[in-house]
């Protein structure tokens, strides 16, 4: 706290615009709306001629300073999560700073609580959340009860080792492909024991917690905005990610068909 | 598989999974319920135009464009970012199974069928994008921008 008081209120402002688009854009929020989030706190800061462009590897804001000369700051985005109620979050702190119901300290310190905000499903408490995500598509996809019950538990182990690979800060693309093997390995191991086990219902709802449906909505969003670098960008992202996922399903494929001399 | 069966799994399933793949990206609890109903909603389209004989990219492109169309809708009423619904509308149609059936079919050496999956599964893809596009179009042309509309 002692640190916002330290600073100028147009340092505070630049701060809290910077941390407000960096947050959205950590989170799986679209480029366009770090931007637009940007343009109207700062414009509700009473900033004049207030610009932003931002890539998802990055944000630059300027503004016209006190003094007439233009004020450009950069801020280089790294960490790419996904928590939504962080940007939801933020889109409210926006909202009160444009009708005028919150000054730029105040913005700030509210953009450092949401930053340091754990997440409702993190860790552990995410295992019942895949759990649910995979039954519900299982029951979906035409599985049976016991379709359900394995797809669920094969989703919350993935999850697991995921939330394990986060700890060690190798969520991502290796995250995919492991999630991919793993899902395609054991149910198909459990197929070897356990007869007319619904193998691929139970895969395809097991992957469903792993599938791109955050990145594939914010690159239609972003290239129905005209943000044909960020479109691109999240998109490539999406179709990657779906690929590992499938890559890391048809070693497992491969391997089980090695096992079972080609008999899968 | 009895009809009135094939439509509770519909509204069921992809309301529960839905349910679940947003708690896994965080959405704010308060949205939790409408992502579900967005869902179902999303996907009985696609399931009921399927039902009446319209091709499987049609359906899903007229699933994900009503879904994305009260998406925004609910966007607005709850002064919640757009982008939580949108992607409730859209998950239960994804194509898990068609990219996983098509690395299964290669795995195999099939490699003509393989490649007809991922074409369907691209064909899929393109169709959620189109859908939610052409949601999201229609529903900038019908509101205004204002602060009502603050970053929906």
């Amino acid at each position: 706290m002692s640190h916002i008081t330290e600073q100028t209120p147009e340092a505070s402002c630049m701060e809290a615009l910077q941390t407000a688009g960096r947050i959205i854009m950590e989170n799986g929020g679209e480029t366009y709306r770090a931007e637009e989030t940007v343009n109207r706190m700062g414009t509700g800061f009473g900033l004049e001629n207030v610009e932003s462009f931002a890539v998802p590897s990055g944000l630059f804001i300027s503004y016209q300073g006190e003094d007439g000369n233009p004020v450009t700051s950069v801020k280089r985005v790294h960490r790419l999560g996904r928590n939504l109620t962080r940007v939801d979050e933020v889109n409210q702190v926006s909202r009160k700073v444009f009708t005028g119901e919150m000054n730029c300290q105040a913005a700030l310190a509210k953009l450092r609580e949401i930053d340091a905000m754990p997440g409702a499903f993190r860790g552990v408490w995410s295992l019942p959340a895949a759990f649910l995500c995979a039954s519900g598509f299982t029951a979906l996809f035409g599985g049976g009860w016991l379709a359900i019950a394995v797809a669920g538990v094969v989703a919350a182990l993935v999850q697991g080792i995921e939330t394990l690979l986060d700890r060690f800060r190798n969520r991502g693309l290796t995250a995919s492909v492991i999630g991919g093997f793993v899902t395609a390995l054991l149910p198909h191991l459990l197929a070897l024991a356990i007869s007319d086990l619904q193998v691929e219902l139970i895969i395809a709802g097991a992957i469903m917690p792993l599938v791109p449906g955050l990145a594939m909505t914010t690159a239609v969003q972003d290239t129905m905005r005209g943000d044909m670098v960020s479109g691109l960008s999240h998109g490539a992202q999406a179709i990657l990610t779906a690929f590992l996922i499938a890559g890391g399903a048809l070693l497992a494929v491969a391997v089980i068909r090695q096992m079972t001399g080609g008999a899968v | 598989m009895p009809l009135w069966e094939e439509i509770l799994r519909a509204v069921i399933g992809s309301f529960f999974g839905t349910v679940g793949f947003a708690m896994l990206v965080h959405v704010p609890k308060r949205a939790w319920l409408a992502s579900g109903v967005i869902a179902s909603f999303s996907y009985l389209v696609y399931w009921g135009c399927l039902h009446i004989g319209l091709s499987d990219p049609t359906s899903i492109f007229l699933g994900s464009f009503f879904g994305s169309l009260t998406g925004l809708l609910c966007a607005r009423k709850m002064k919640i970012i757009g982008t939580v619904f949108l992607m409730s509308a859209v998950v239960p149609v994804v194509p898990g199974l068609g990219l996983y059936r098509m690395m299964a079919f290669l795995a195999q050496n099939r490699i003509g069928e393989g490649a007809d999956m991922g074409i369907r599964a691209m064909i899929t893809i393109a169709m959620i994008a189109l859908g939610l596009g052409a949601g999201g179009m229609i529903d900038k042309m019908l509101h205004s921008h204002s602060l009502k509309n603050h970053h929906i």
